[in-house]
């Protein structure tokens, strides 16, 4: 995947433009930061809060919400104050509508309109995917129209990521919406509906963790960091190999990951303690 | 008799010291294996879902304990609001369904502790002279000590080592030495060539490392594999880690100055007073408290580590946005369930927030 979106930039970046500096970010950064031998590797709530106050300065919470990932980061004179993640659910997240779509058999881009549309939104519980799933089927069942019950899901994805994500954090305006569902209408109609808020959704929004790292490397070479680490686009030929194995050393039986050039192992991770990462080096 | 113990933090080198001299052979202290991923799932296995991790790695361990033929168990009981209270006797009825008729012996670690621990030790020595047990405990004692000592030091050190992972690799080390060592002398000698050995070891010499303090339940909060070695990671980015709870503490405190009136939390639970008037039970009064302190003293941030379900600690951690002293806390829950990469991401944003914080008020 790494490599070919390395390709896709060689192939689209001007022929006389220079590197100066690679991030990685997201939770295969450590993996796509050994591929790339990327200058800086940065979690990816810090890359979205730099994101957000580059486009929006006065932004003081963010709302992202992914795929599987959703966050609040909320943000003071700019600077982050505070930030939530998700933790043991998927319920608040992307995944819960992606699933919900498939099941109305609704293409998820159209999802969103359809939700706009609705006038007289269905209560649905949504506190786990699996009973909003059954209760879905039961309103189906009742007879009530499908933008109505579409909506009534992204209200349900709403009060989950409120419920769980945000509570106890206080949201202020300006509020920026990022992340991939930024896309669904729905969402952000139920979010400005719930806060009584203006929700304001920057331009790639489903970029904005990439970006925040890409402004994070460009300040850092800026300041002086020196040359970059990366070798060039030639990293998309070598031939790396992602393998795994289980560590016997002792009772914890850790899966250790490990990623090899030739039979050359670059980096290793995923154990309790250090023993591999230590052999790595 | 064969007594076995569950494990929590390096409790564990103490209470061998002490076995070895009063003269108990291997075979009458059981000391279960290293906690490990099947101490957990074990512990998992026979423990109610929504149990606190506490519960269920102590579970654990006793599990294997009686699987090496402890047939006396020591565990800890309570008498506050916090599940402690009914581990012991839950505990037993658990070994009991699974075949092991082991005898609980407690101690108990809310009131009359000096009493408890002494009646503990009488027990389980068979009555053996008092000057023999005082010196026995004080041999004990004095490792337990020892490790605390070399600790606070890993604990700065970790921050600011240019190769990261050597600073621990000594602290291993040192815990094997003093765990070995069979006199007093022997325990000093490790501690300071320890010391003396981490003090040695490369810094960044302009390093002024982001510092946190450690809050929260005691079981998590001392127990690194309790913490999925939080204070390593933190090490591991540059954060020097400074945590009130110890063992050593605890035993000072407990078995000396409290019956002598004096309680090490007195301050701690003076300036909770504005927030939260009464113990909660475990440890959240006190993480209530060192907030404010915390804050006070200049600290750039507290994590605060609460098992999942822990009622004290869900109260402090709702507490806690409400107190006045302003100092960014990350709660971090330990459970079964809790996956390494998502904790470090999110300590990883969290040091990152102390940096521009400290950064902007400099500037």
């Amino acid at each position: 995947m790494i490599q070919q979106g390395l390709e896709e930039i060689k192939k689209q970046a001007p022929s006389e433009a220079e590197i100066c500096g690679v991030a990685t970010t997201g939770s295969a950064r450590y993996l796509a930061g050994v591929v790339l031998s990327a200058d800086l590797i940065k979690n990816e709530i810090t890359a979205h809060a730099v994101a957000a106050m580059h486009y929006i300065p006065e932004v003081q919470t963010v709302i992202e919400i992914g795929g599987q990932d959703s966050k609040i980061i909320v943000i003071r004179d700019g600077v982050v104050i505070d930030f939530g993640m998700n933790t043991v659910c998927a319920a608040g997240t992307g995944s819960f509508l992606d699933h919900q779509a498939e099941r109305l058999n609704i293409n998820i881009e159209e999802f969103g309109q359809r939700a706009v549309e609705s006038k007289m939104p269905v209560r649905i519980a949504g506190r786990c995917t699996v009973f909003a799933e059954s209760d879905m089927i039961h309103k189906q069942q009742m007879g009530y129209g499908t933008d109505d019950i579409i909506y009534g899901l992204c209200q349900a994805l709403v009060r989950n990521y409120l419920n769980n994500i945000a509570l106890g954090k206080e949201i202020l305006p300006r509020v920026v919406f990022q992340g991939g569902v930024a896309f669904n209408q729905g969402i952000i109609r139920s979010l400005s509906e719930t806060l009584n808020m203006q929700i304001t959704v920057p331009p790639h929004h489903e970029l904005m963790g990439a970006i925040g790292a890409a402004l994070l490397i460009h300040e850092e070479m800026d300041a002086g960091l020196g040359e970059t680490r990366f070798k060039g686009f030639e990293v998309s030929q070598t031939n790396f190999r992602a393998s795994s194995f289980i560590c016997k050393a002792c009772p914890n039986q850790c899966e250790v990951a490990q990623l090899s050039v030739d039979s050359k192992v670059l980096a290793r991770w995923g154990g309790r303690c250090d023993l591999w990462e230590r052999v790595g080096k | 008799m064969r007594v076995g113990i569950p494990h929590f933090g390096n409790v564990y080198i103490p209470v061998k010291a002490m076995a070895q001299r009063l003269g108990a052979s291997d075979k009458d202290l059981i000391i279960p294996p290293l906690m490990s991923q099947k101490t957990l799932d074990l512990g998992v296995k026979y423990s109610p879902a929504e149990a606190c991790l506490p519960y269920k790695l102590t579970l654990g361990s006793l599990i294997e304990a009686c699987e090496l033929g402890a047939d006396t168990l020591a565990q800890a009981r309570g008498t506050g609001i916090c599940r402690l209270g009914y581990y012991a006797k839950n505990q037993e009825q658990v070994l009991h369904d699974l075949g092991y008729n082991a005898h609980f012996v407690t101690l108990d670690v809310s009131q009359h502790k000096f009493k408890s621990i002494l009646q503990l030790i009488k027990t389980m020595c068979n009555d053996a002279p008092w000057p023999k047990i005082i010196s026995a405990f004080r041999f004990g004692i004095g490792k337990l000590f020892a490790l605390d000592k070399i600790e606070k030091v890993v604990q700065k050190v970790r921050a600011e080592e240019l190769g990261k992972g050597e600073a621990n690799q000594i602290y291993r080390e040192a815990i094997k030495a003093i765990d070995e060592a069979t006199e007093r002398k022997e325990v000093e000698r490790v501690t300071s060539e320890c010391i003396d050995k981490l003090s040695r070891i490369p810094r960044e010499e302009k390093a002024k490392p982001v510092k946190v303090s450690i809050v929260g339940e005691i079981y998590v909060v001392i127990d690194p594999f309790a913490n999925m070695d939080l204070e390593v990671e933190l090490g591991k980015l540059g954060v020097e880690v400074e945590r009130t709870m110890t063992l050593s503490r605890w035993v000072k405190y407990s078995l000396f100055l409290n019956p002598l009136g004096i309680d090490e939390w007195r301050e701690v639970h003076k300036v909770a007073m504005p927030y939260l008037k009464r113990d909660v039970g475990g440890d959240g009064w006190e993480s209530v408290g060192e907030k404010v302190l915390y804050a006070r003293e200049g600290y750039d941030g507290i994590i605060h580590v609460a098992p999942f379900t822990c009622m004290p600690e869900i109260v402090a951690q709702t507490i806690m946005p409400s107190i006045k002293e302003d100092i960014p806390v990350l709660t971090v829950l330990c459970d079964e369930q809790m996956a390494k990469p998502g904790m470090i991401t999110r300590l990883e944003a969290f040091v990152d927030l102390l940096r521009f914080r400290r950064k902007r008020r400099k500037g």
